[in-house]
């Protein structure tokens, strides 16, 4: 392959800051789903769970070399920081440059594999190329086993798409905005549906691979950490109904394994941006993977947490607490009779504290210190439970008393046998106030003189 | 009451069961005490760790429990807290009474004691999922990759079962500075672990080995990298500190 001069003399350091700010951007950084032991042989396993291997200062995970094998592009995407129009520093990676620090900081212990993107370099199928070749070199001669996770490139030639597909843990192909309204408006070079063909293939690719390996058992494995992609989220005008439809149909109709959102963050100076005067959308980016969980995780449907009369999510509750206080006819749930799926849908029970509940009652009944010694998180989940039919404070199963209780952590439940109601504001709301009377003070009561 | 005392080690305790076991005693009126700490009106039995006992009592637990809830029960073992050996004892005893089906051993987390074996090990455990990731070799002058750590349970096994699985071709040593254990794995040979009091290649503790020339340009990469790649509209210091304690990160090459 003919690289210009420039690309070899520019020192190494130079160039992984260029490649590695380039690709910051880019969501995914997970090392799951993949469980490869070493085979004594080539450096490297895999770890079904993924390994984190450091956490950068906005707190997101260092797991894998994140990295663009060059920031040339040939298109002008207005979001993006490496649009062609932009006068930023340019710069490629060599193949074997790339393979010698993923091998280099791999052995050091300082990540889990390589996630290797690229702008457009010359023409899609180019620059697809120049990624096989990469990951082969890095495959079969530098005998690398650890995890691989590559973007596959819309509009390339489906053939280096398939063949890569052997040589990977995981491909994705970015969404970029969630409709094919914003695309168009946003990213002039892309098409919906050249995005969409490669995420099929793909997927095609790995239910191919899955039945031939239940025939033949020992065949090589196509992309086996499945296939993810990722949308950006508050540069164009989508609800959240809208992003979580479109990341429900693509769980069910293209089989992905995640879908990653990203809060827009303003890097170009552009009129079709939105400002943000208040920084990127995080909260709501934040909201919107825990609806993802619950997809996934807890059996929710979209329609379920949002639908077209209240398109965006609560700020102050979470997806889950905002589902149960909309559903209260369905609580308070029996911790120690509810089916599991119930129990899953109670705010502040996890899949694992619902697993362990489910197996804890078979031999004992649970009370509400099990609970807490379980695992569950009873601030949240007080309102909606019982435990042999008690609760654990005399609650009323009131939207606006829970939302209340619910949304301010500081305000812990006070209930006094004086029925001291929690509607009512009142000078001595607070137990601080509160001193014991003192035996005269009783014995005036007692004698009706006060 | 009697009350095994032992060492603390995986053979000490695995002994200890073994005698309990083989002495009928009743599990609800033992003890397994790890500390030389007399009980009141209590009979009290030294146990020396023994080779064969602590292979049967591994055997027999692998078969009941299964792989997992075993590594479990090591990993409860790794921990610290003085009563380890005690609620490793009587969930291994509650679970060969109820004969409980594979995977199933720390079901009932109502029960103290099952409970307290899980806190440990789930604690245990966390902790080694981190290390895997947080740990940092770096390479001495004679190409050997070497890994300092001071963990709160003692890991070092797991560490090692890990990294030689990972890097069958690399000679490299973890060092436990806490327990003053050395971790050590020859290229393609099997791993073995050593005291700190053995004497081993003139180390004492403080003084470095010489770093290989091209150790500190590979770190001095990996700072800008870390650097390079934290979006800077979204700097957010508290979680990262929440999601990377202060206490690993006095070893890592990132931070220093």
């Amino acid at each position: 392959m003919e690289y210009p001069e420039g690309i070899k003399s520019m020192p190494l350091m130079e160039k992984l800051g260029i490649l590695a700010d380039a690709a910051k951007y880019d969501v995914a950084c997970t090392s799951s789903g993949v469980d490869r032991k070493g085979d004594g042989a080539g450096l490297g396993n895999c770890v079904a769970g993924g390994i984190c291997h450091s956490f950068a200062s906005d707190g997101r995970c260092i797991s894998l070399l994140k990295i663009l094998l060059t920031n040339e592009c040939i298109y002008d995407c207005k979001y993006c920081k490496n649009r062609c129009s932009n006068d930023v520093p340019r710069a490629t990676f060599t193949p074997v440059e790339i393979c010698t620090l993923t091998m280099e900081f791999y052995r050091r212990n300082y990540i889990e594999g390589l996630f290797l993107s690229s702008g457009i370099w010359k023409s899609p199928t180019f620059t697809m190329e120049l990624i096989y070749r990469t990951i082969w070199l890095l495959r079969n001669r530098y005998h690398f086993r650890g995890y691989i996770h590559v973007k596959a490139i819309p509009g390339a030639d489906g053939e280096l798409i398939r063949r890569l597909g052997y040589l990977v843990d995981r491909m994705s192909v970015n969404l970029e905005l969630p409709t094919a309204e914003g695309l168009r408006a946003l990213a002039p070079n892309k098409h919906r549906k050249n995005i969409l063909a490669p995420m099929r293939m793909i997927q095609n690719g790995i239910q191919e691979s899955r039945n031939e390996l239940a025939v033949y058992g020992n065949t090589p494995r196509f992309v086996s950490g499945g296939q993810s992609t990722q949308m950006i989220i508050g540069a164009t005008p989508e609800s959240d109904y809208q992003i979580l439809n479109v990341a429900q149909s693509l769980y069910e109709k293209f089989a992905l394994k995640r879908v990653f959102y990203s809060a827009f963050v303003r890097v170009n100076d552009d009129a079709c941006l939105p400002a943000l005067p208040g920084g990127p959308p995080l909260l709501r980016e934040h909201r919107l993977y825990q609806a993802d969980w619950l997809l996934r995780f807890y059996g929710f449907r979209a329609e379920e947490l949002l639908d077209e009369n209240r398109p965006f999510f609560n700020v102050m509750l979470d997806p889950k607490e905002d589902w149960a206080v909309r559903h209260l006819e369905q609580f308070p749930v029996e911790i120690n009779k509810a089916p599991y799926e119930k129990l899953l849908r109670v705010p502040g029970i996890g899949v694992k504290s619902a697993q362990r509940i489910v197996a804890a009652r078979r031999k004992a009944n649970l009370n509400f210190g099990d609970l807490k010694k379980i695992g569950v998180v009873l601030k949240r989940a007080v309102y909606f439970i019982t435990c042999c039919g008690r609760m654990m404070y005399p609650v009323k199963l009131d939207e606006d008393y829970i939302v209340r209780n619910l949304t301010d952590a500081q305000e812990r439940i006070r209930f006094g046998s004086d029925g001291m109601s929690y509607r009512q504001m009142s000078l001595f709301d607070d137990g601080a106030f509160g001193r014991p009377p003192k035996p005269e003070e009783q014995l005036q009561a007692a004698l009706g003189q006060l | 009451m009697r009350v095994y005392q032992c060492e603390d080690s995986l053979e000490g305790i695995f002994t200890a069961i073994f005698t309990a076991y083989e002495e009928k005693q009743n599990p609800r009126d033992t003890r397994i005490s790890l500390s030389e700490e007399l009980f009141l009106f209590a009979e009290h039995v030294s146990v020396t760790p023994h080779r064969e006992k602590t292979f049967k009592v591994m055997n027999t637990l692998k078969k009941q429990f299964g792989k997992e809830d075993y590594l479990m029960l090591c990993l409860a073992l790794s921990s610290s807290h003085e009563k380890k050996a005690q609620a490793v004892y009587q969930t291994v005893a509650a679970g060969l009474k109820a004969r409980c089906a594979r995977g199933h051993l720390f079901d009932n987390l109502a029960d103290d004691w099952v409970n307290l074996a899980f806190c440990l090990a789930r604690g245990a455990n966390n902790e080694n999922q981190h290390l895997r990731g947080f740990l940092r070799f770096q390479e001495l002058e004679n190409g050997v990759l070497f890994a300092r750590i001071g963990p709160k349970n003692n890991l070092l096994t797991f560490l090692m079962l890990h990294f030689a699985d990972r890097m069958p071709l690399e000679n490299f040593m973890i060092y436990d500075e806490a327990r003053g254990l050395f971790g050590i794995h020859p290229a393609k040979k099997q791993w073995y672990l050593v005291r700190e009091d053995v004497e081993i290649l003139g180390f004492n503790g403080t003084e470095d080995w010489g770093l290989s020339k091209k150790e500190r340009e590979y770190q001095e990469l990996f700072r800008t990298f870390c650097h390079k790649i934290a979006v800077e509209g979204r700097e957010n210091r508290k979680l990262q500190q929440n999601m990377l304690p202060l206490r690993f990160q006095e070893y890592m090459v990132e931070f220093q």
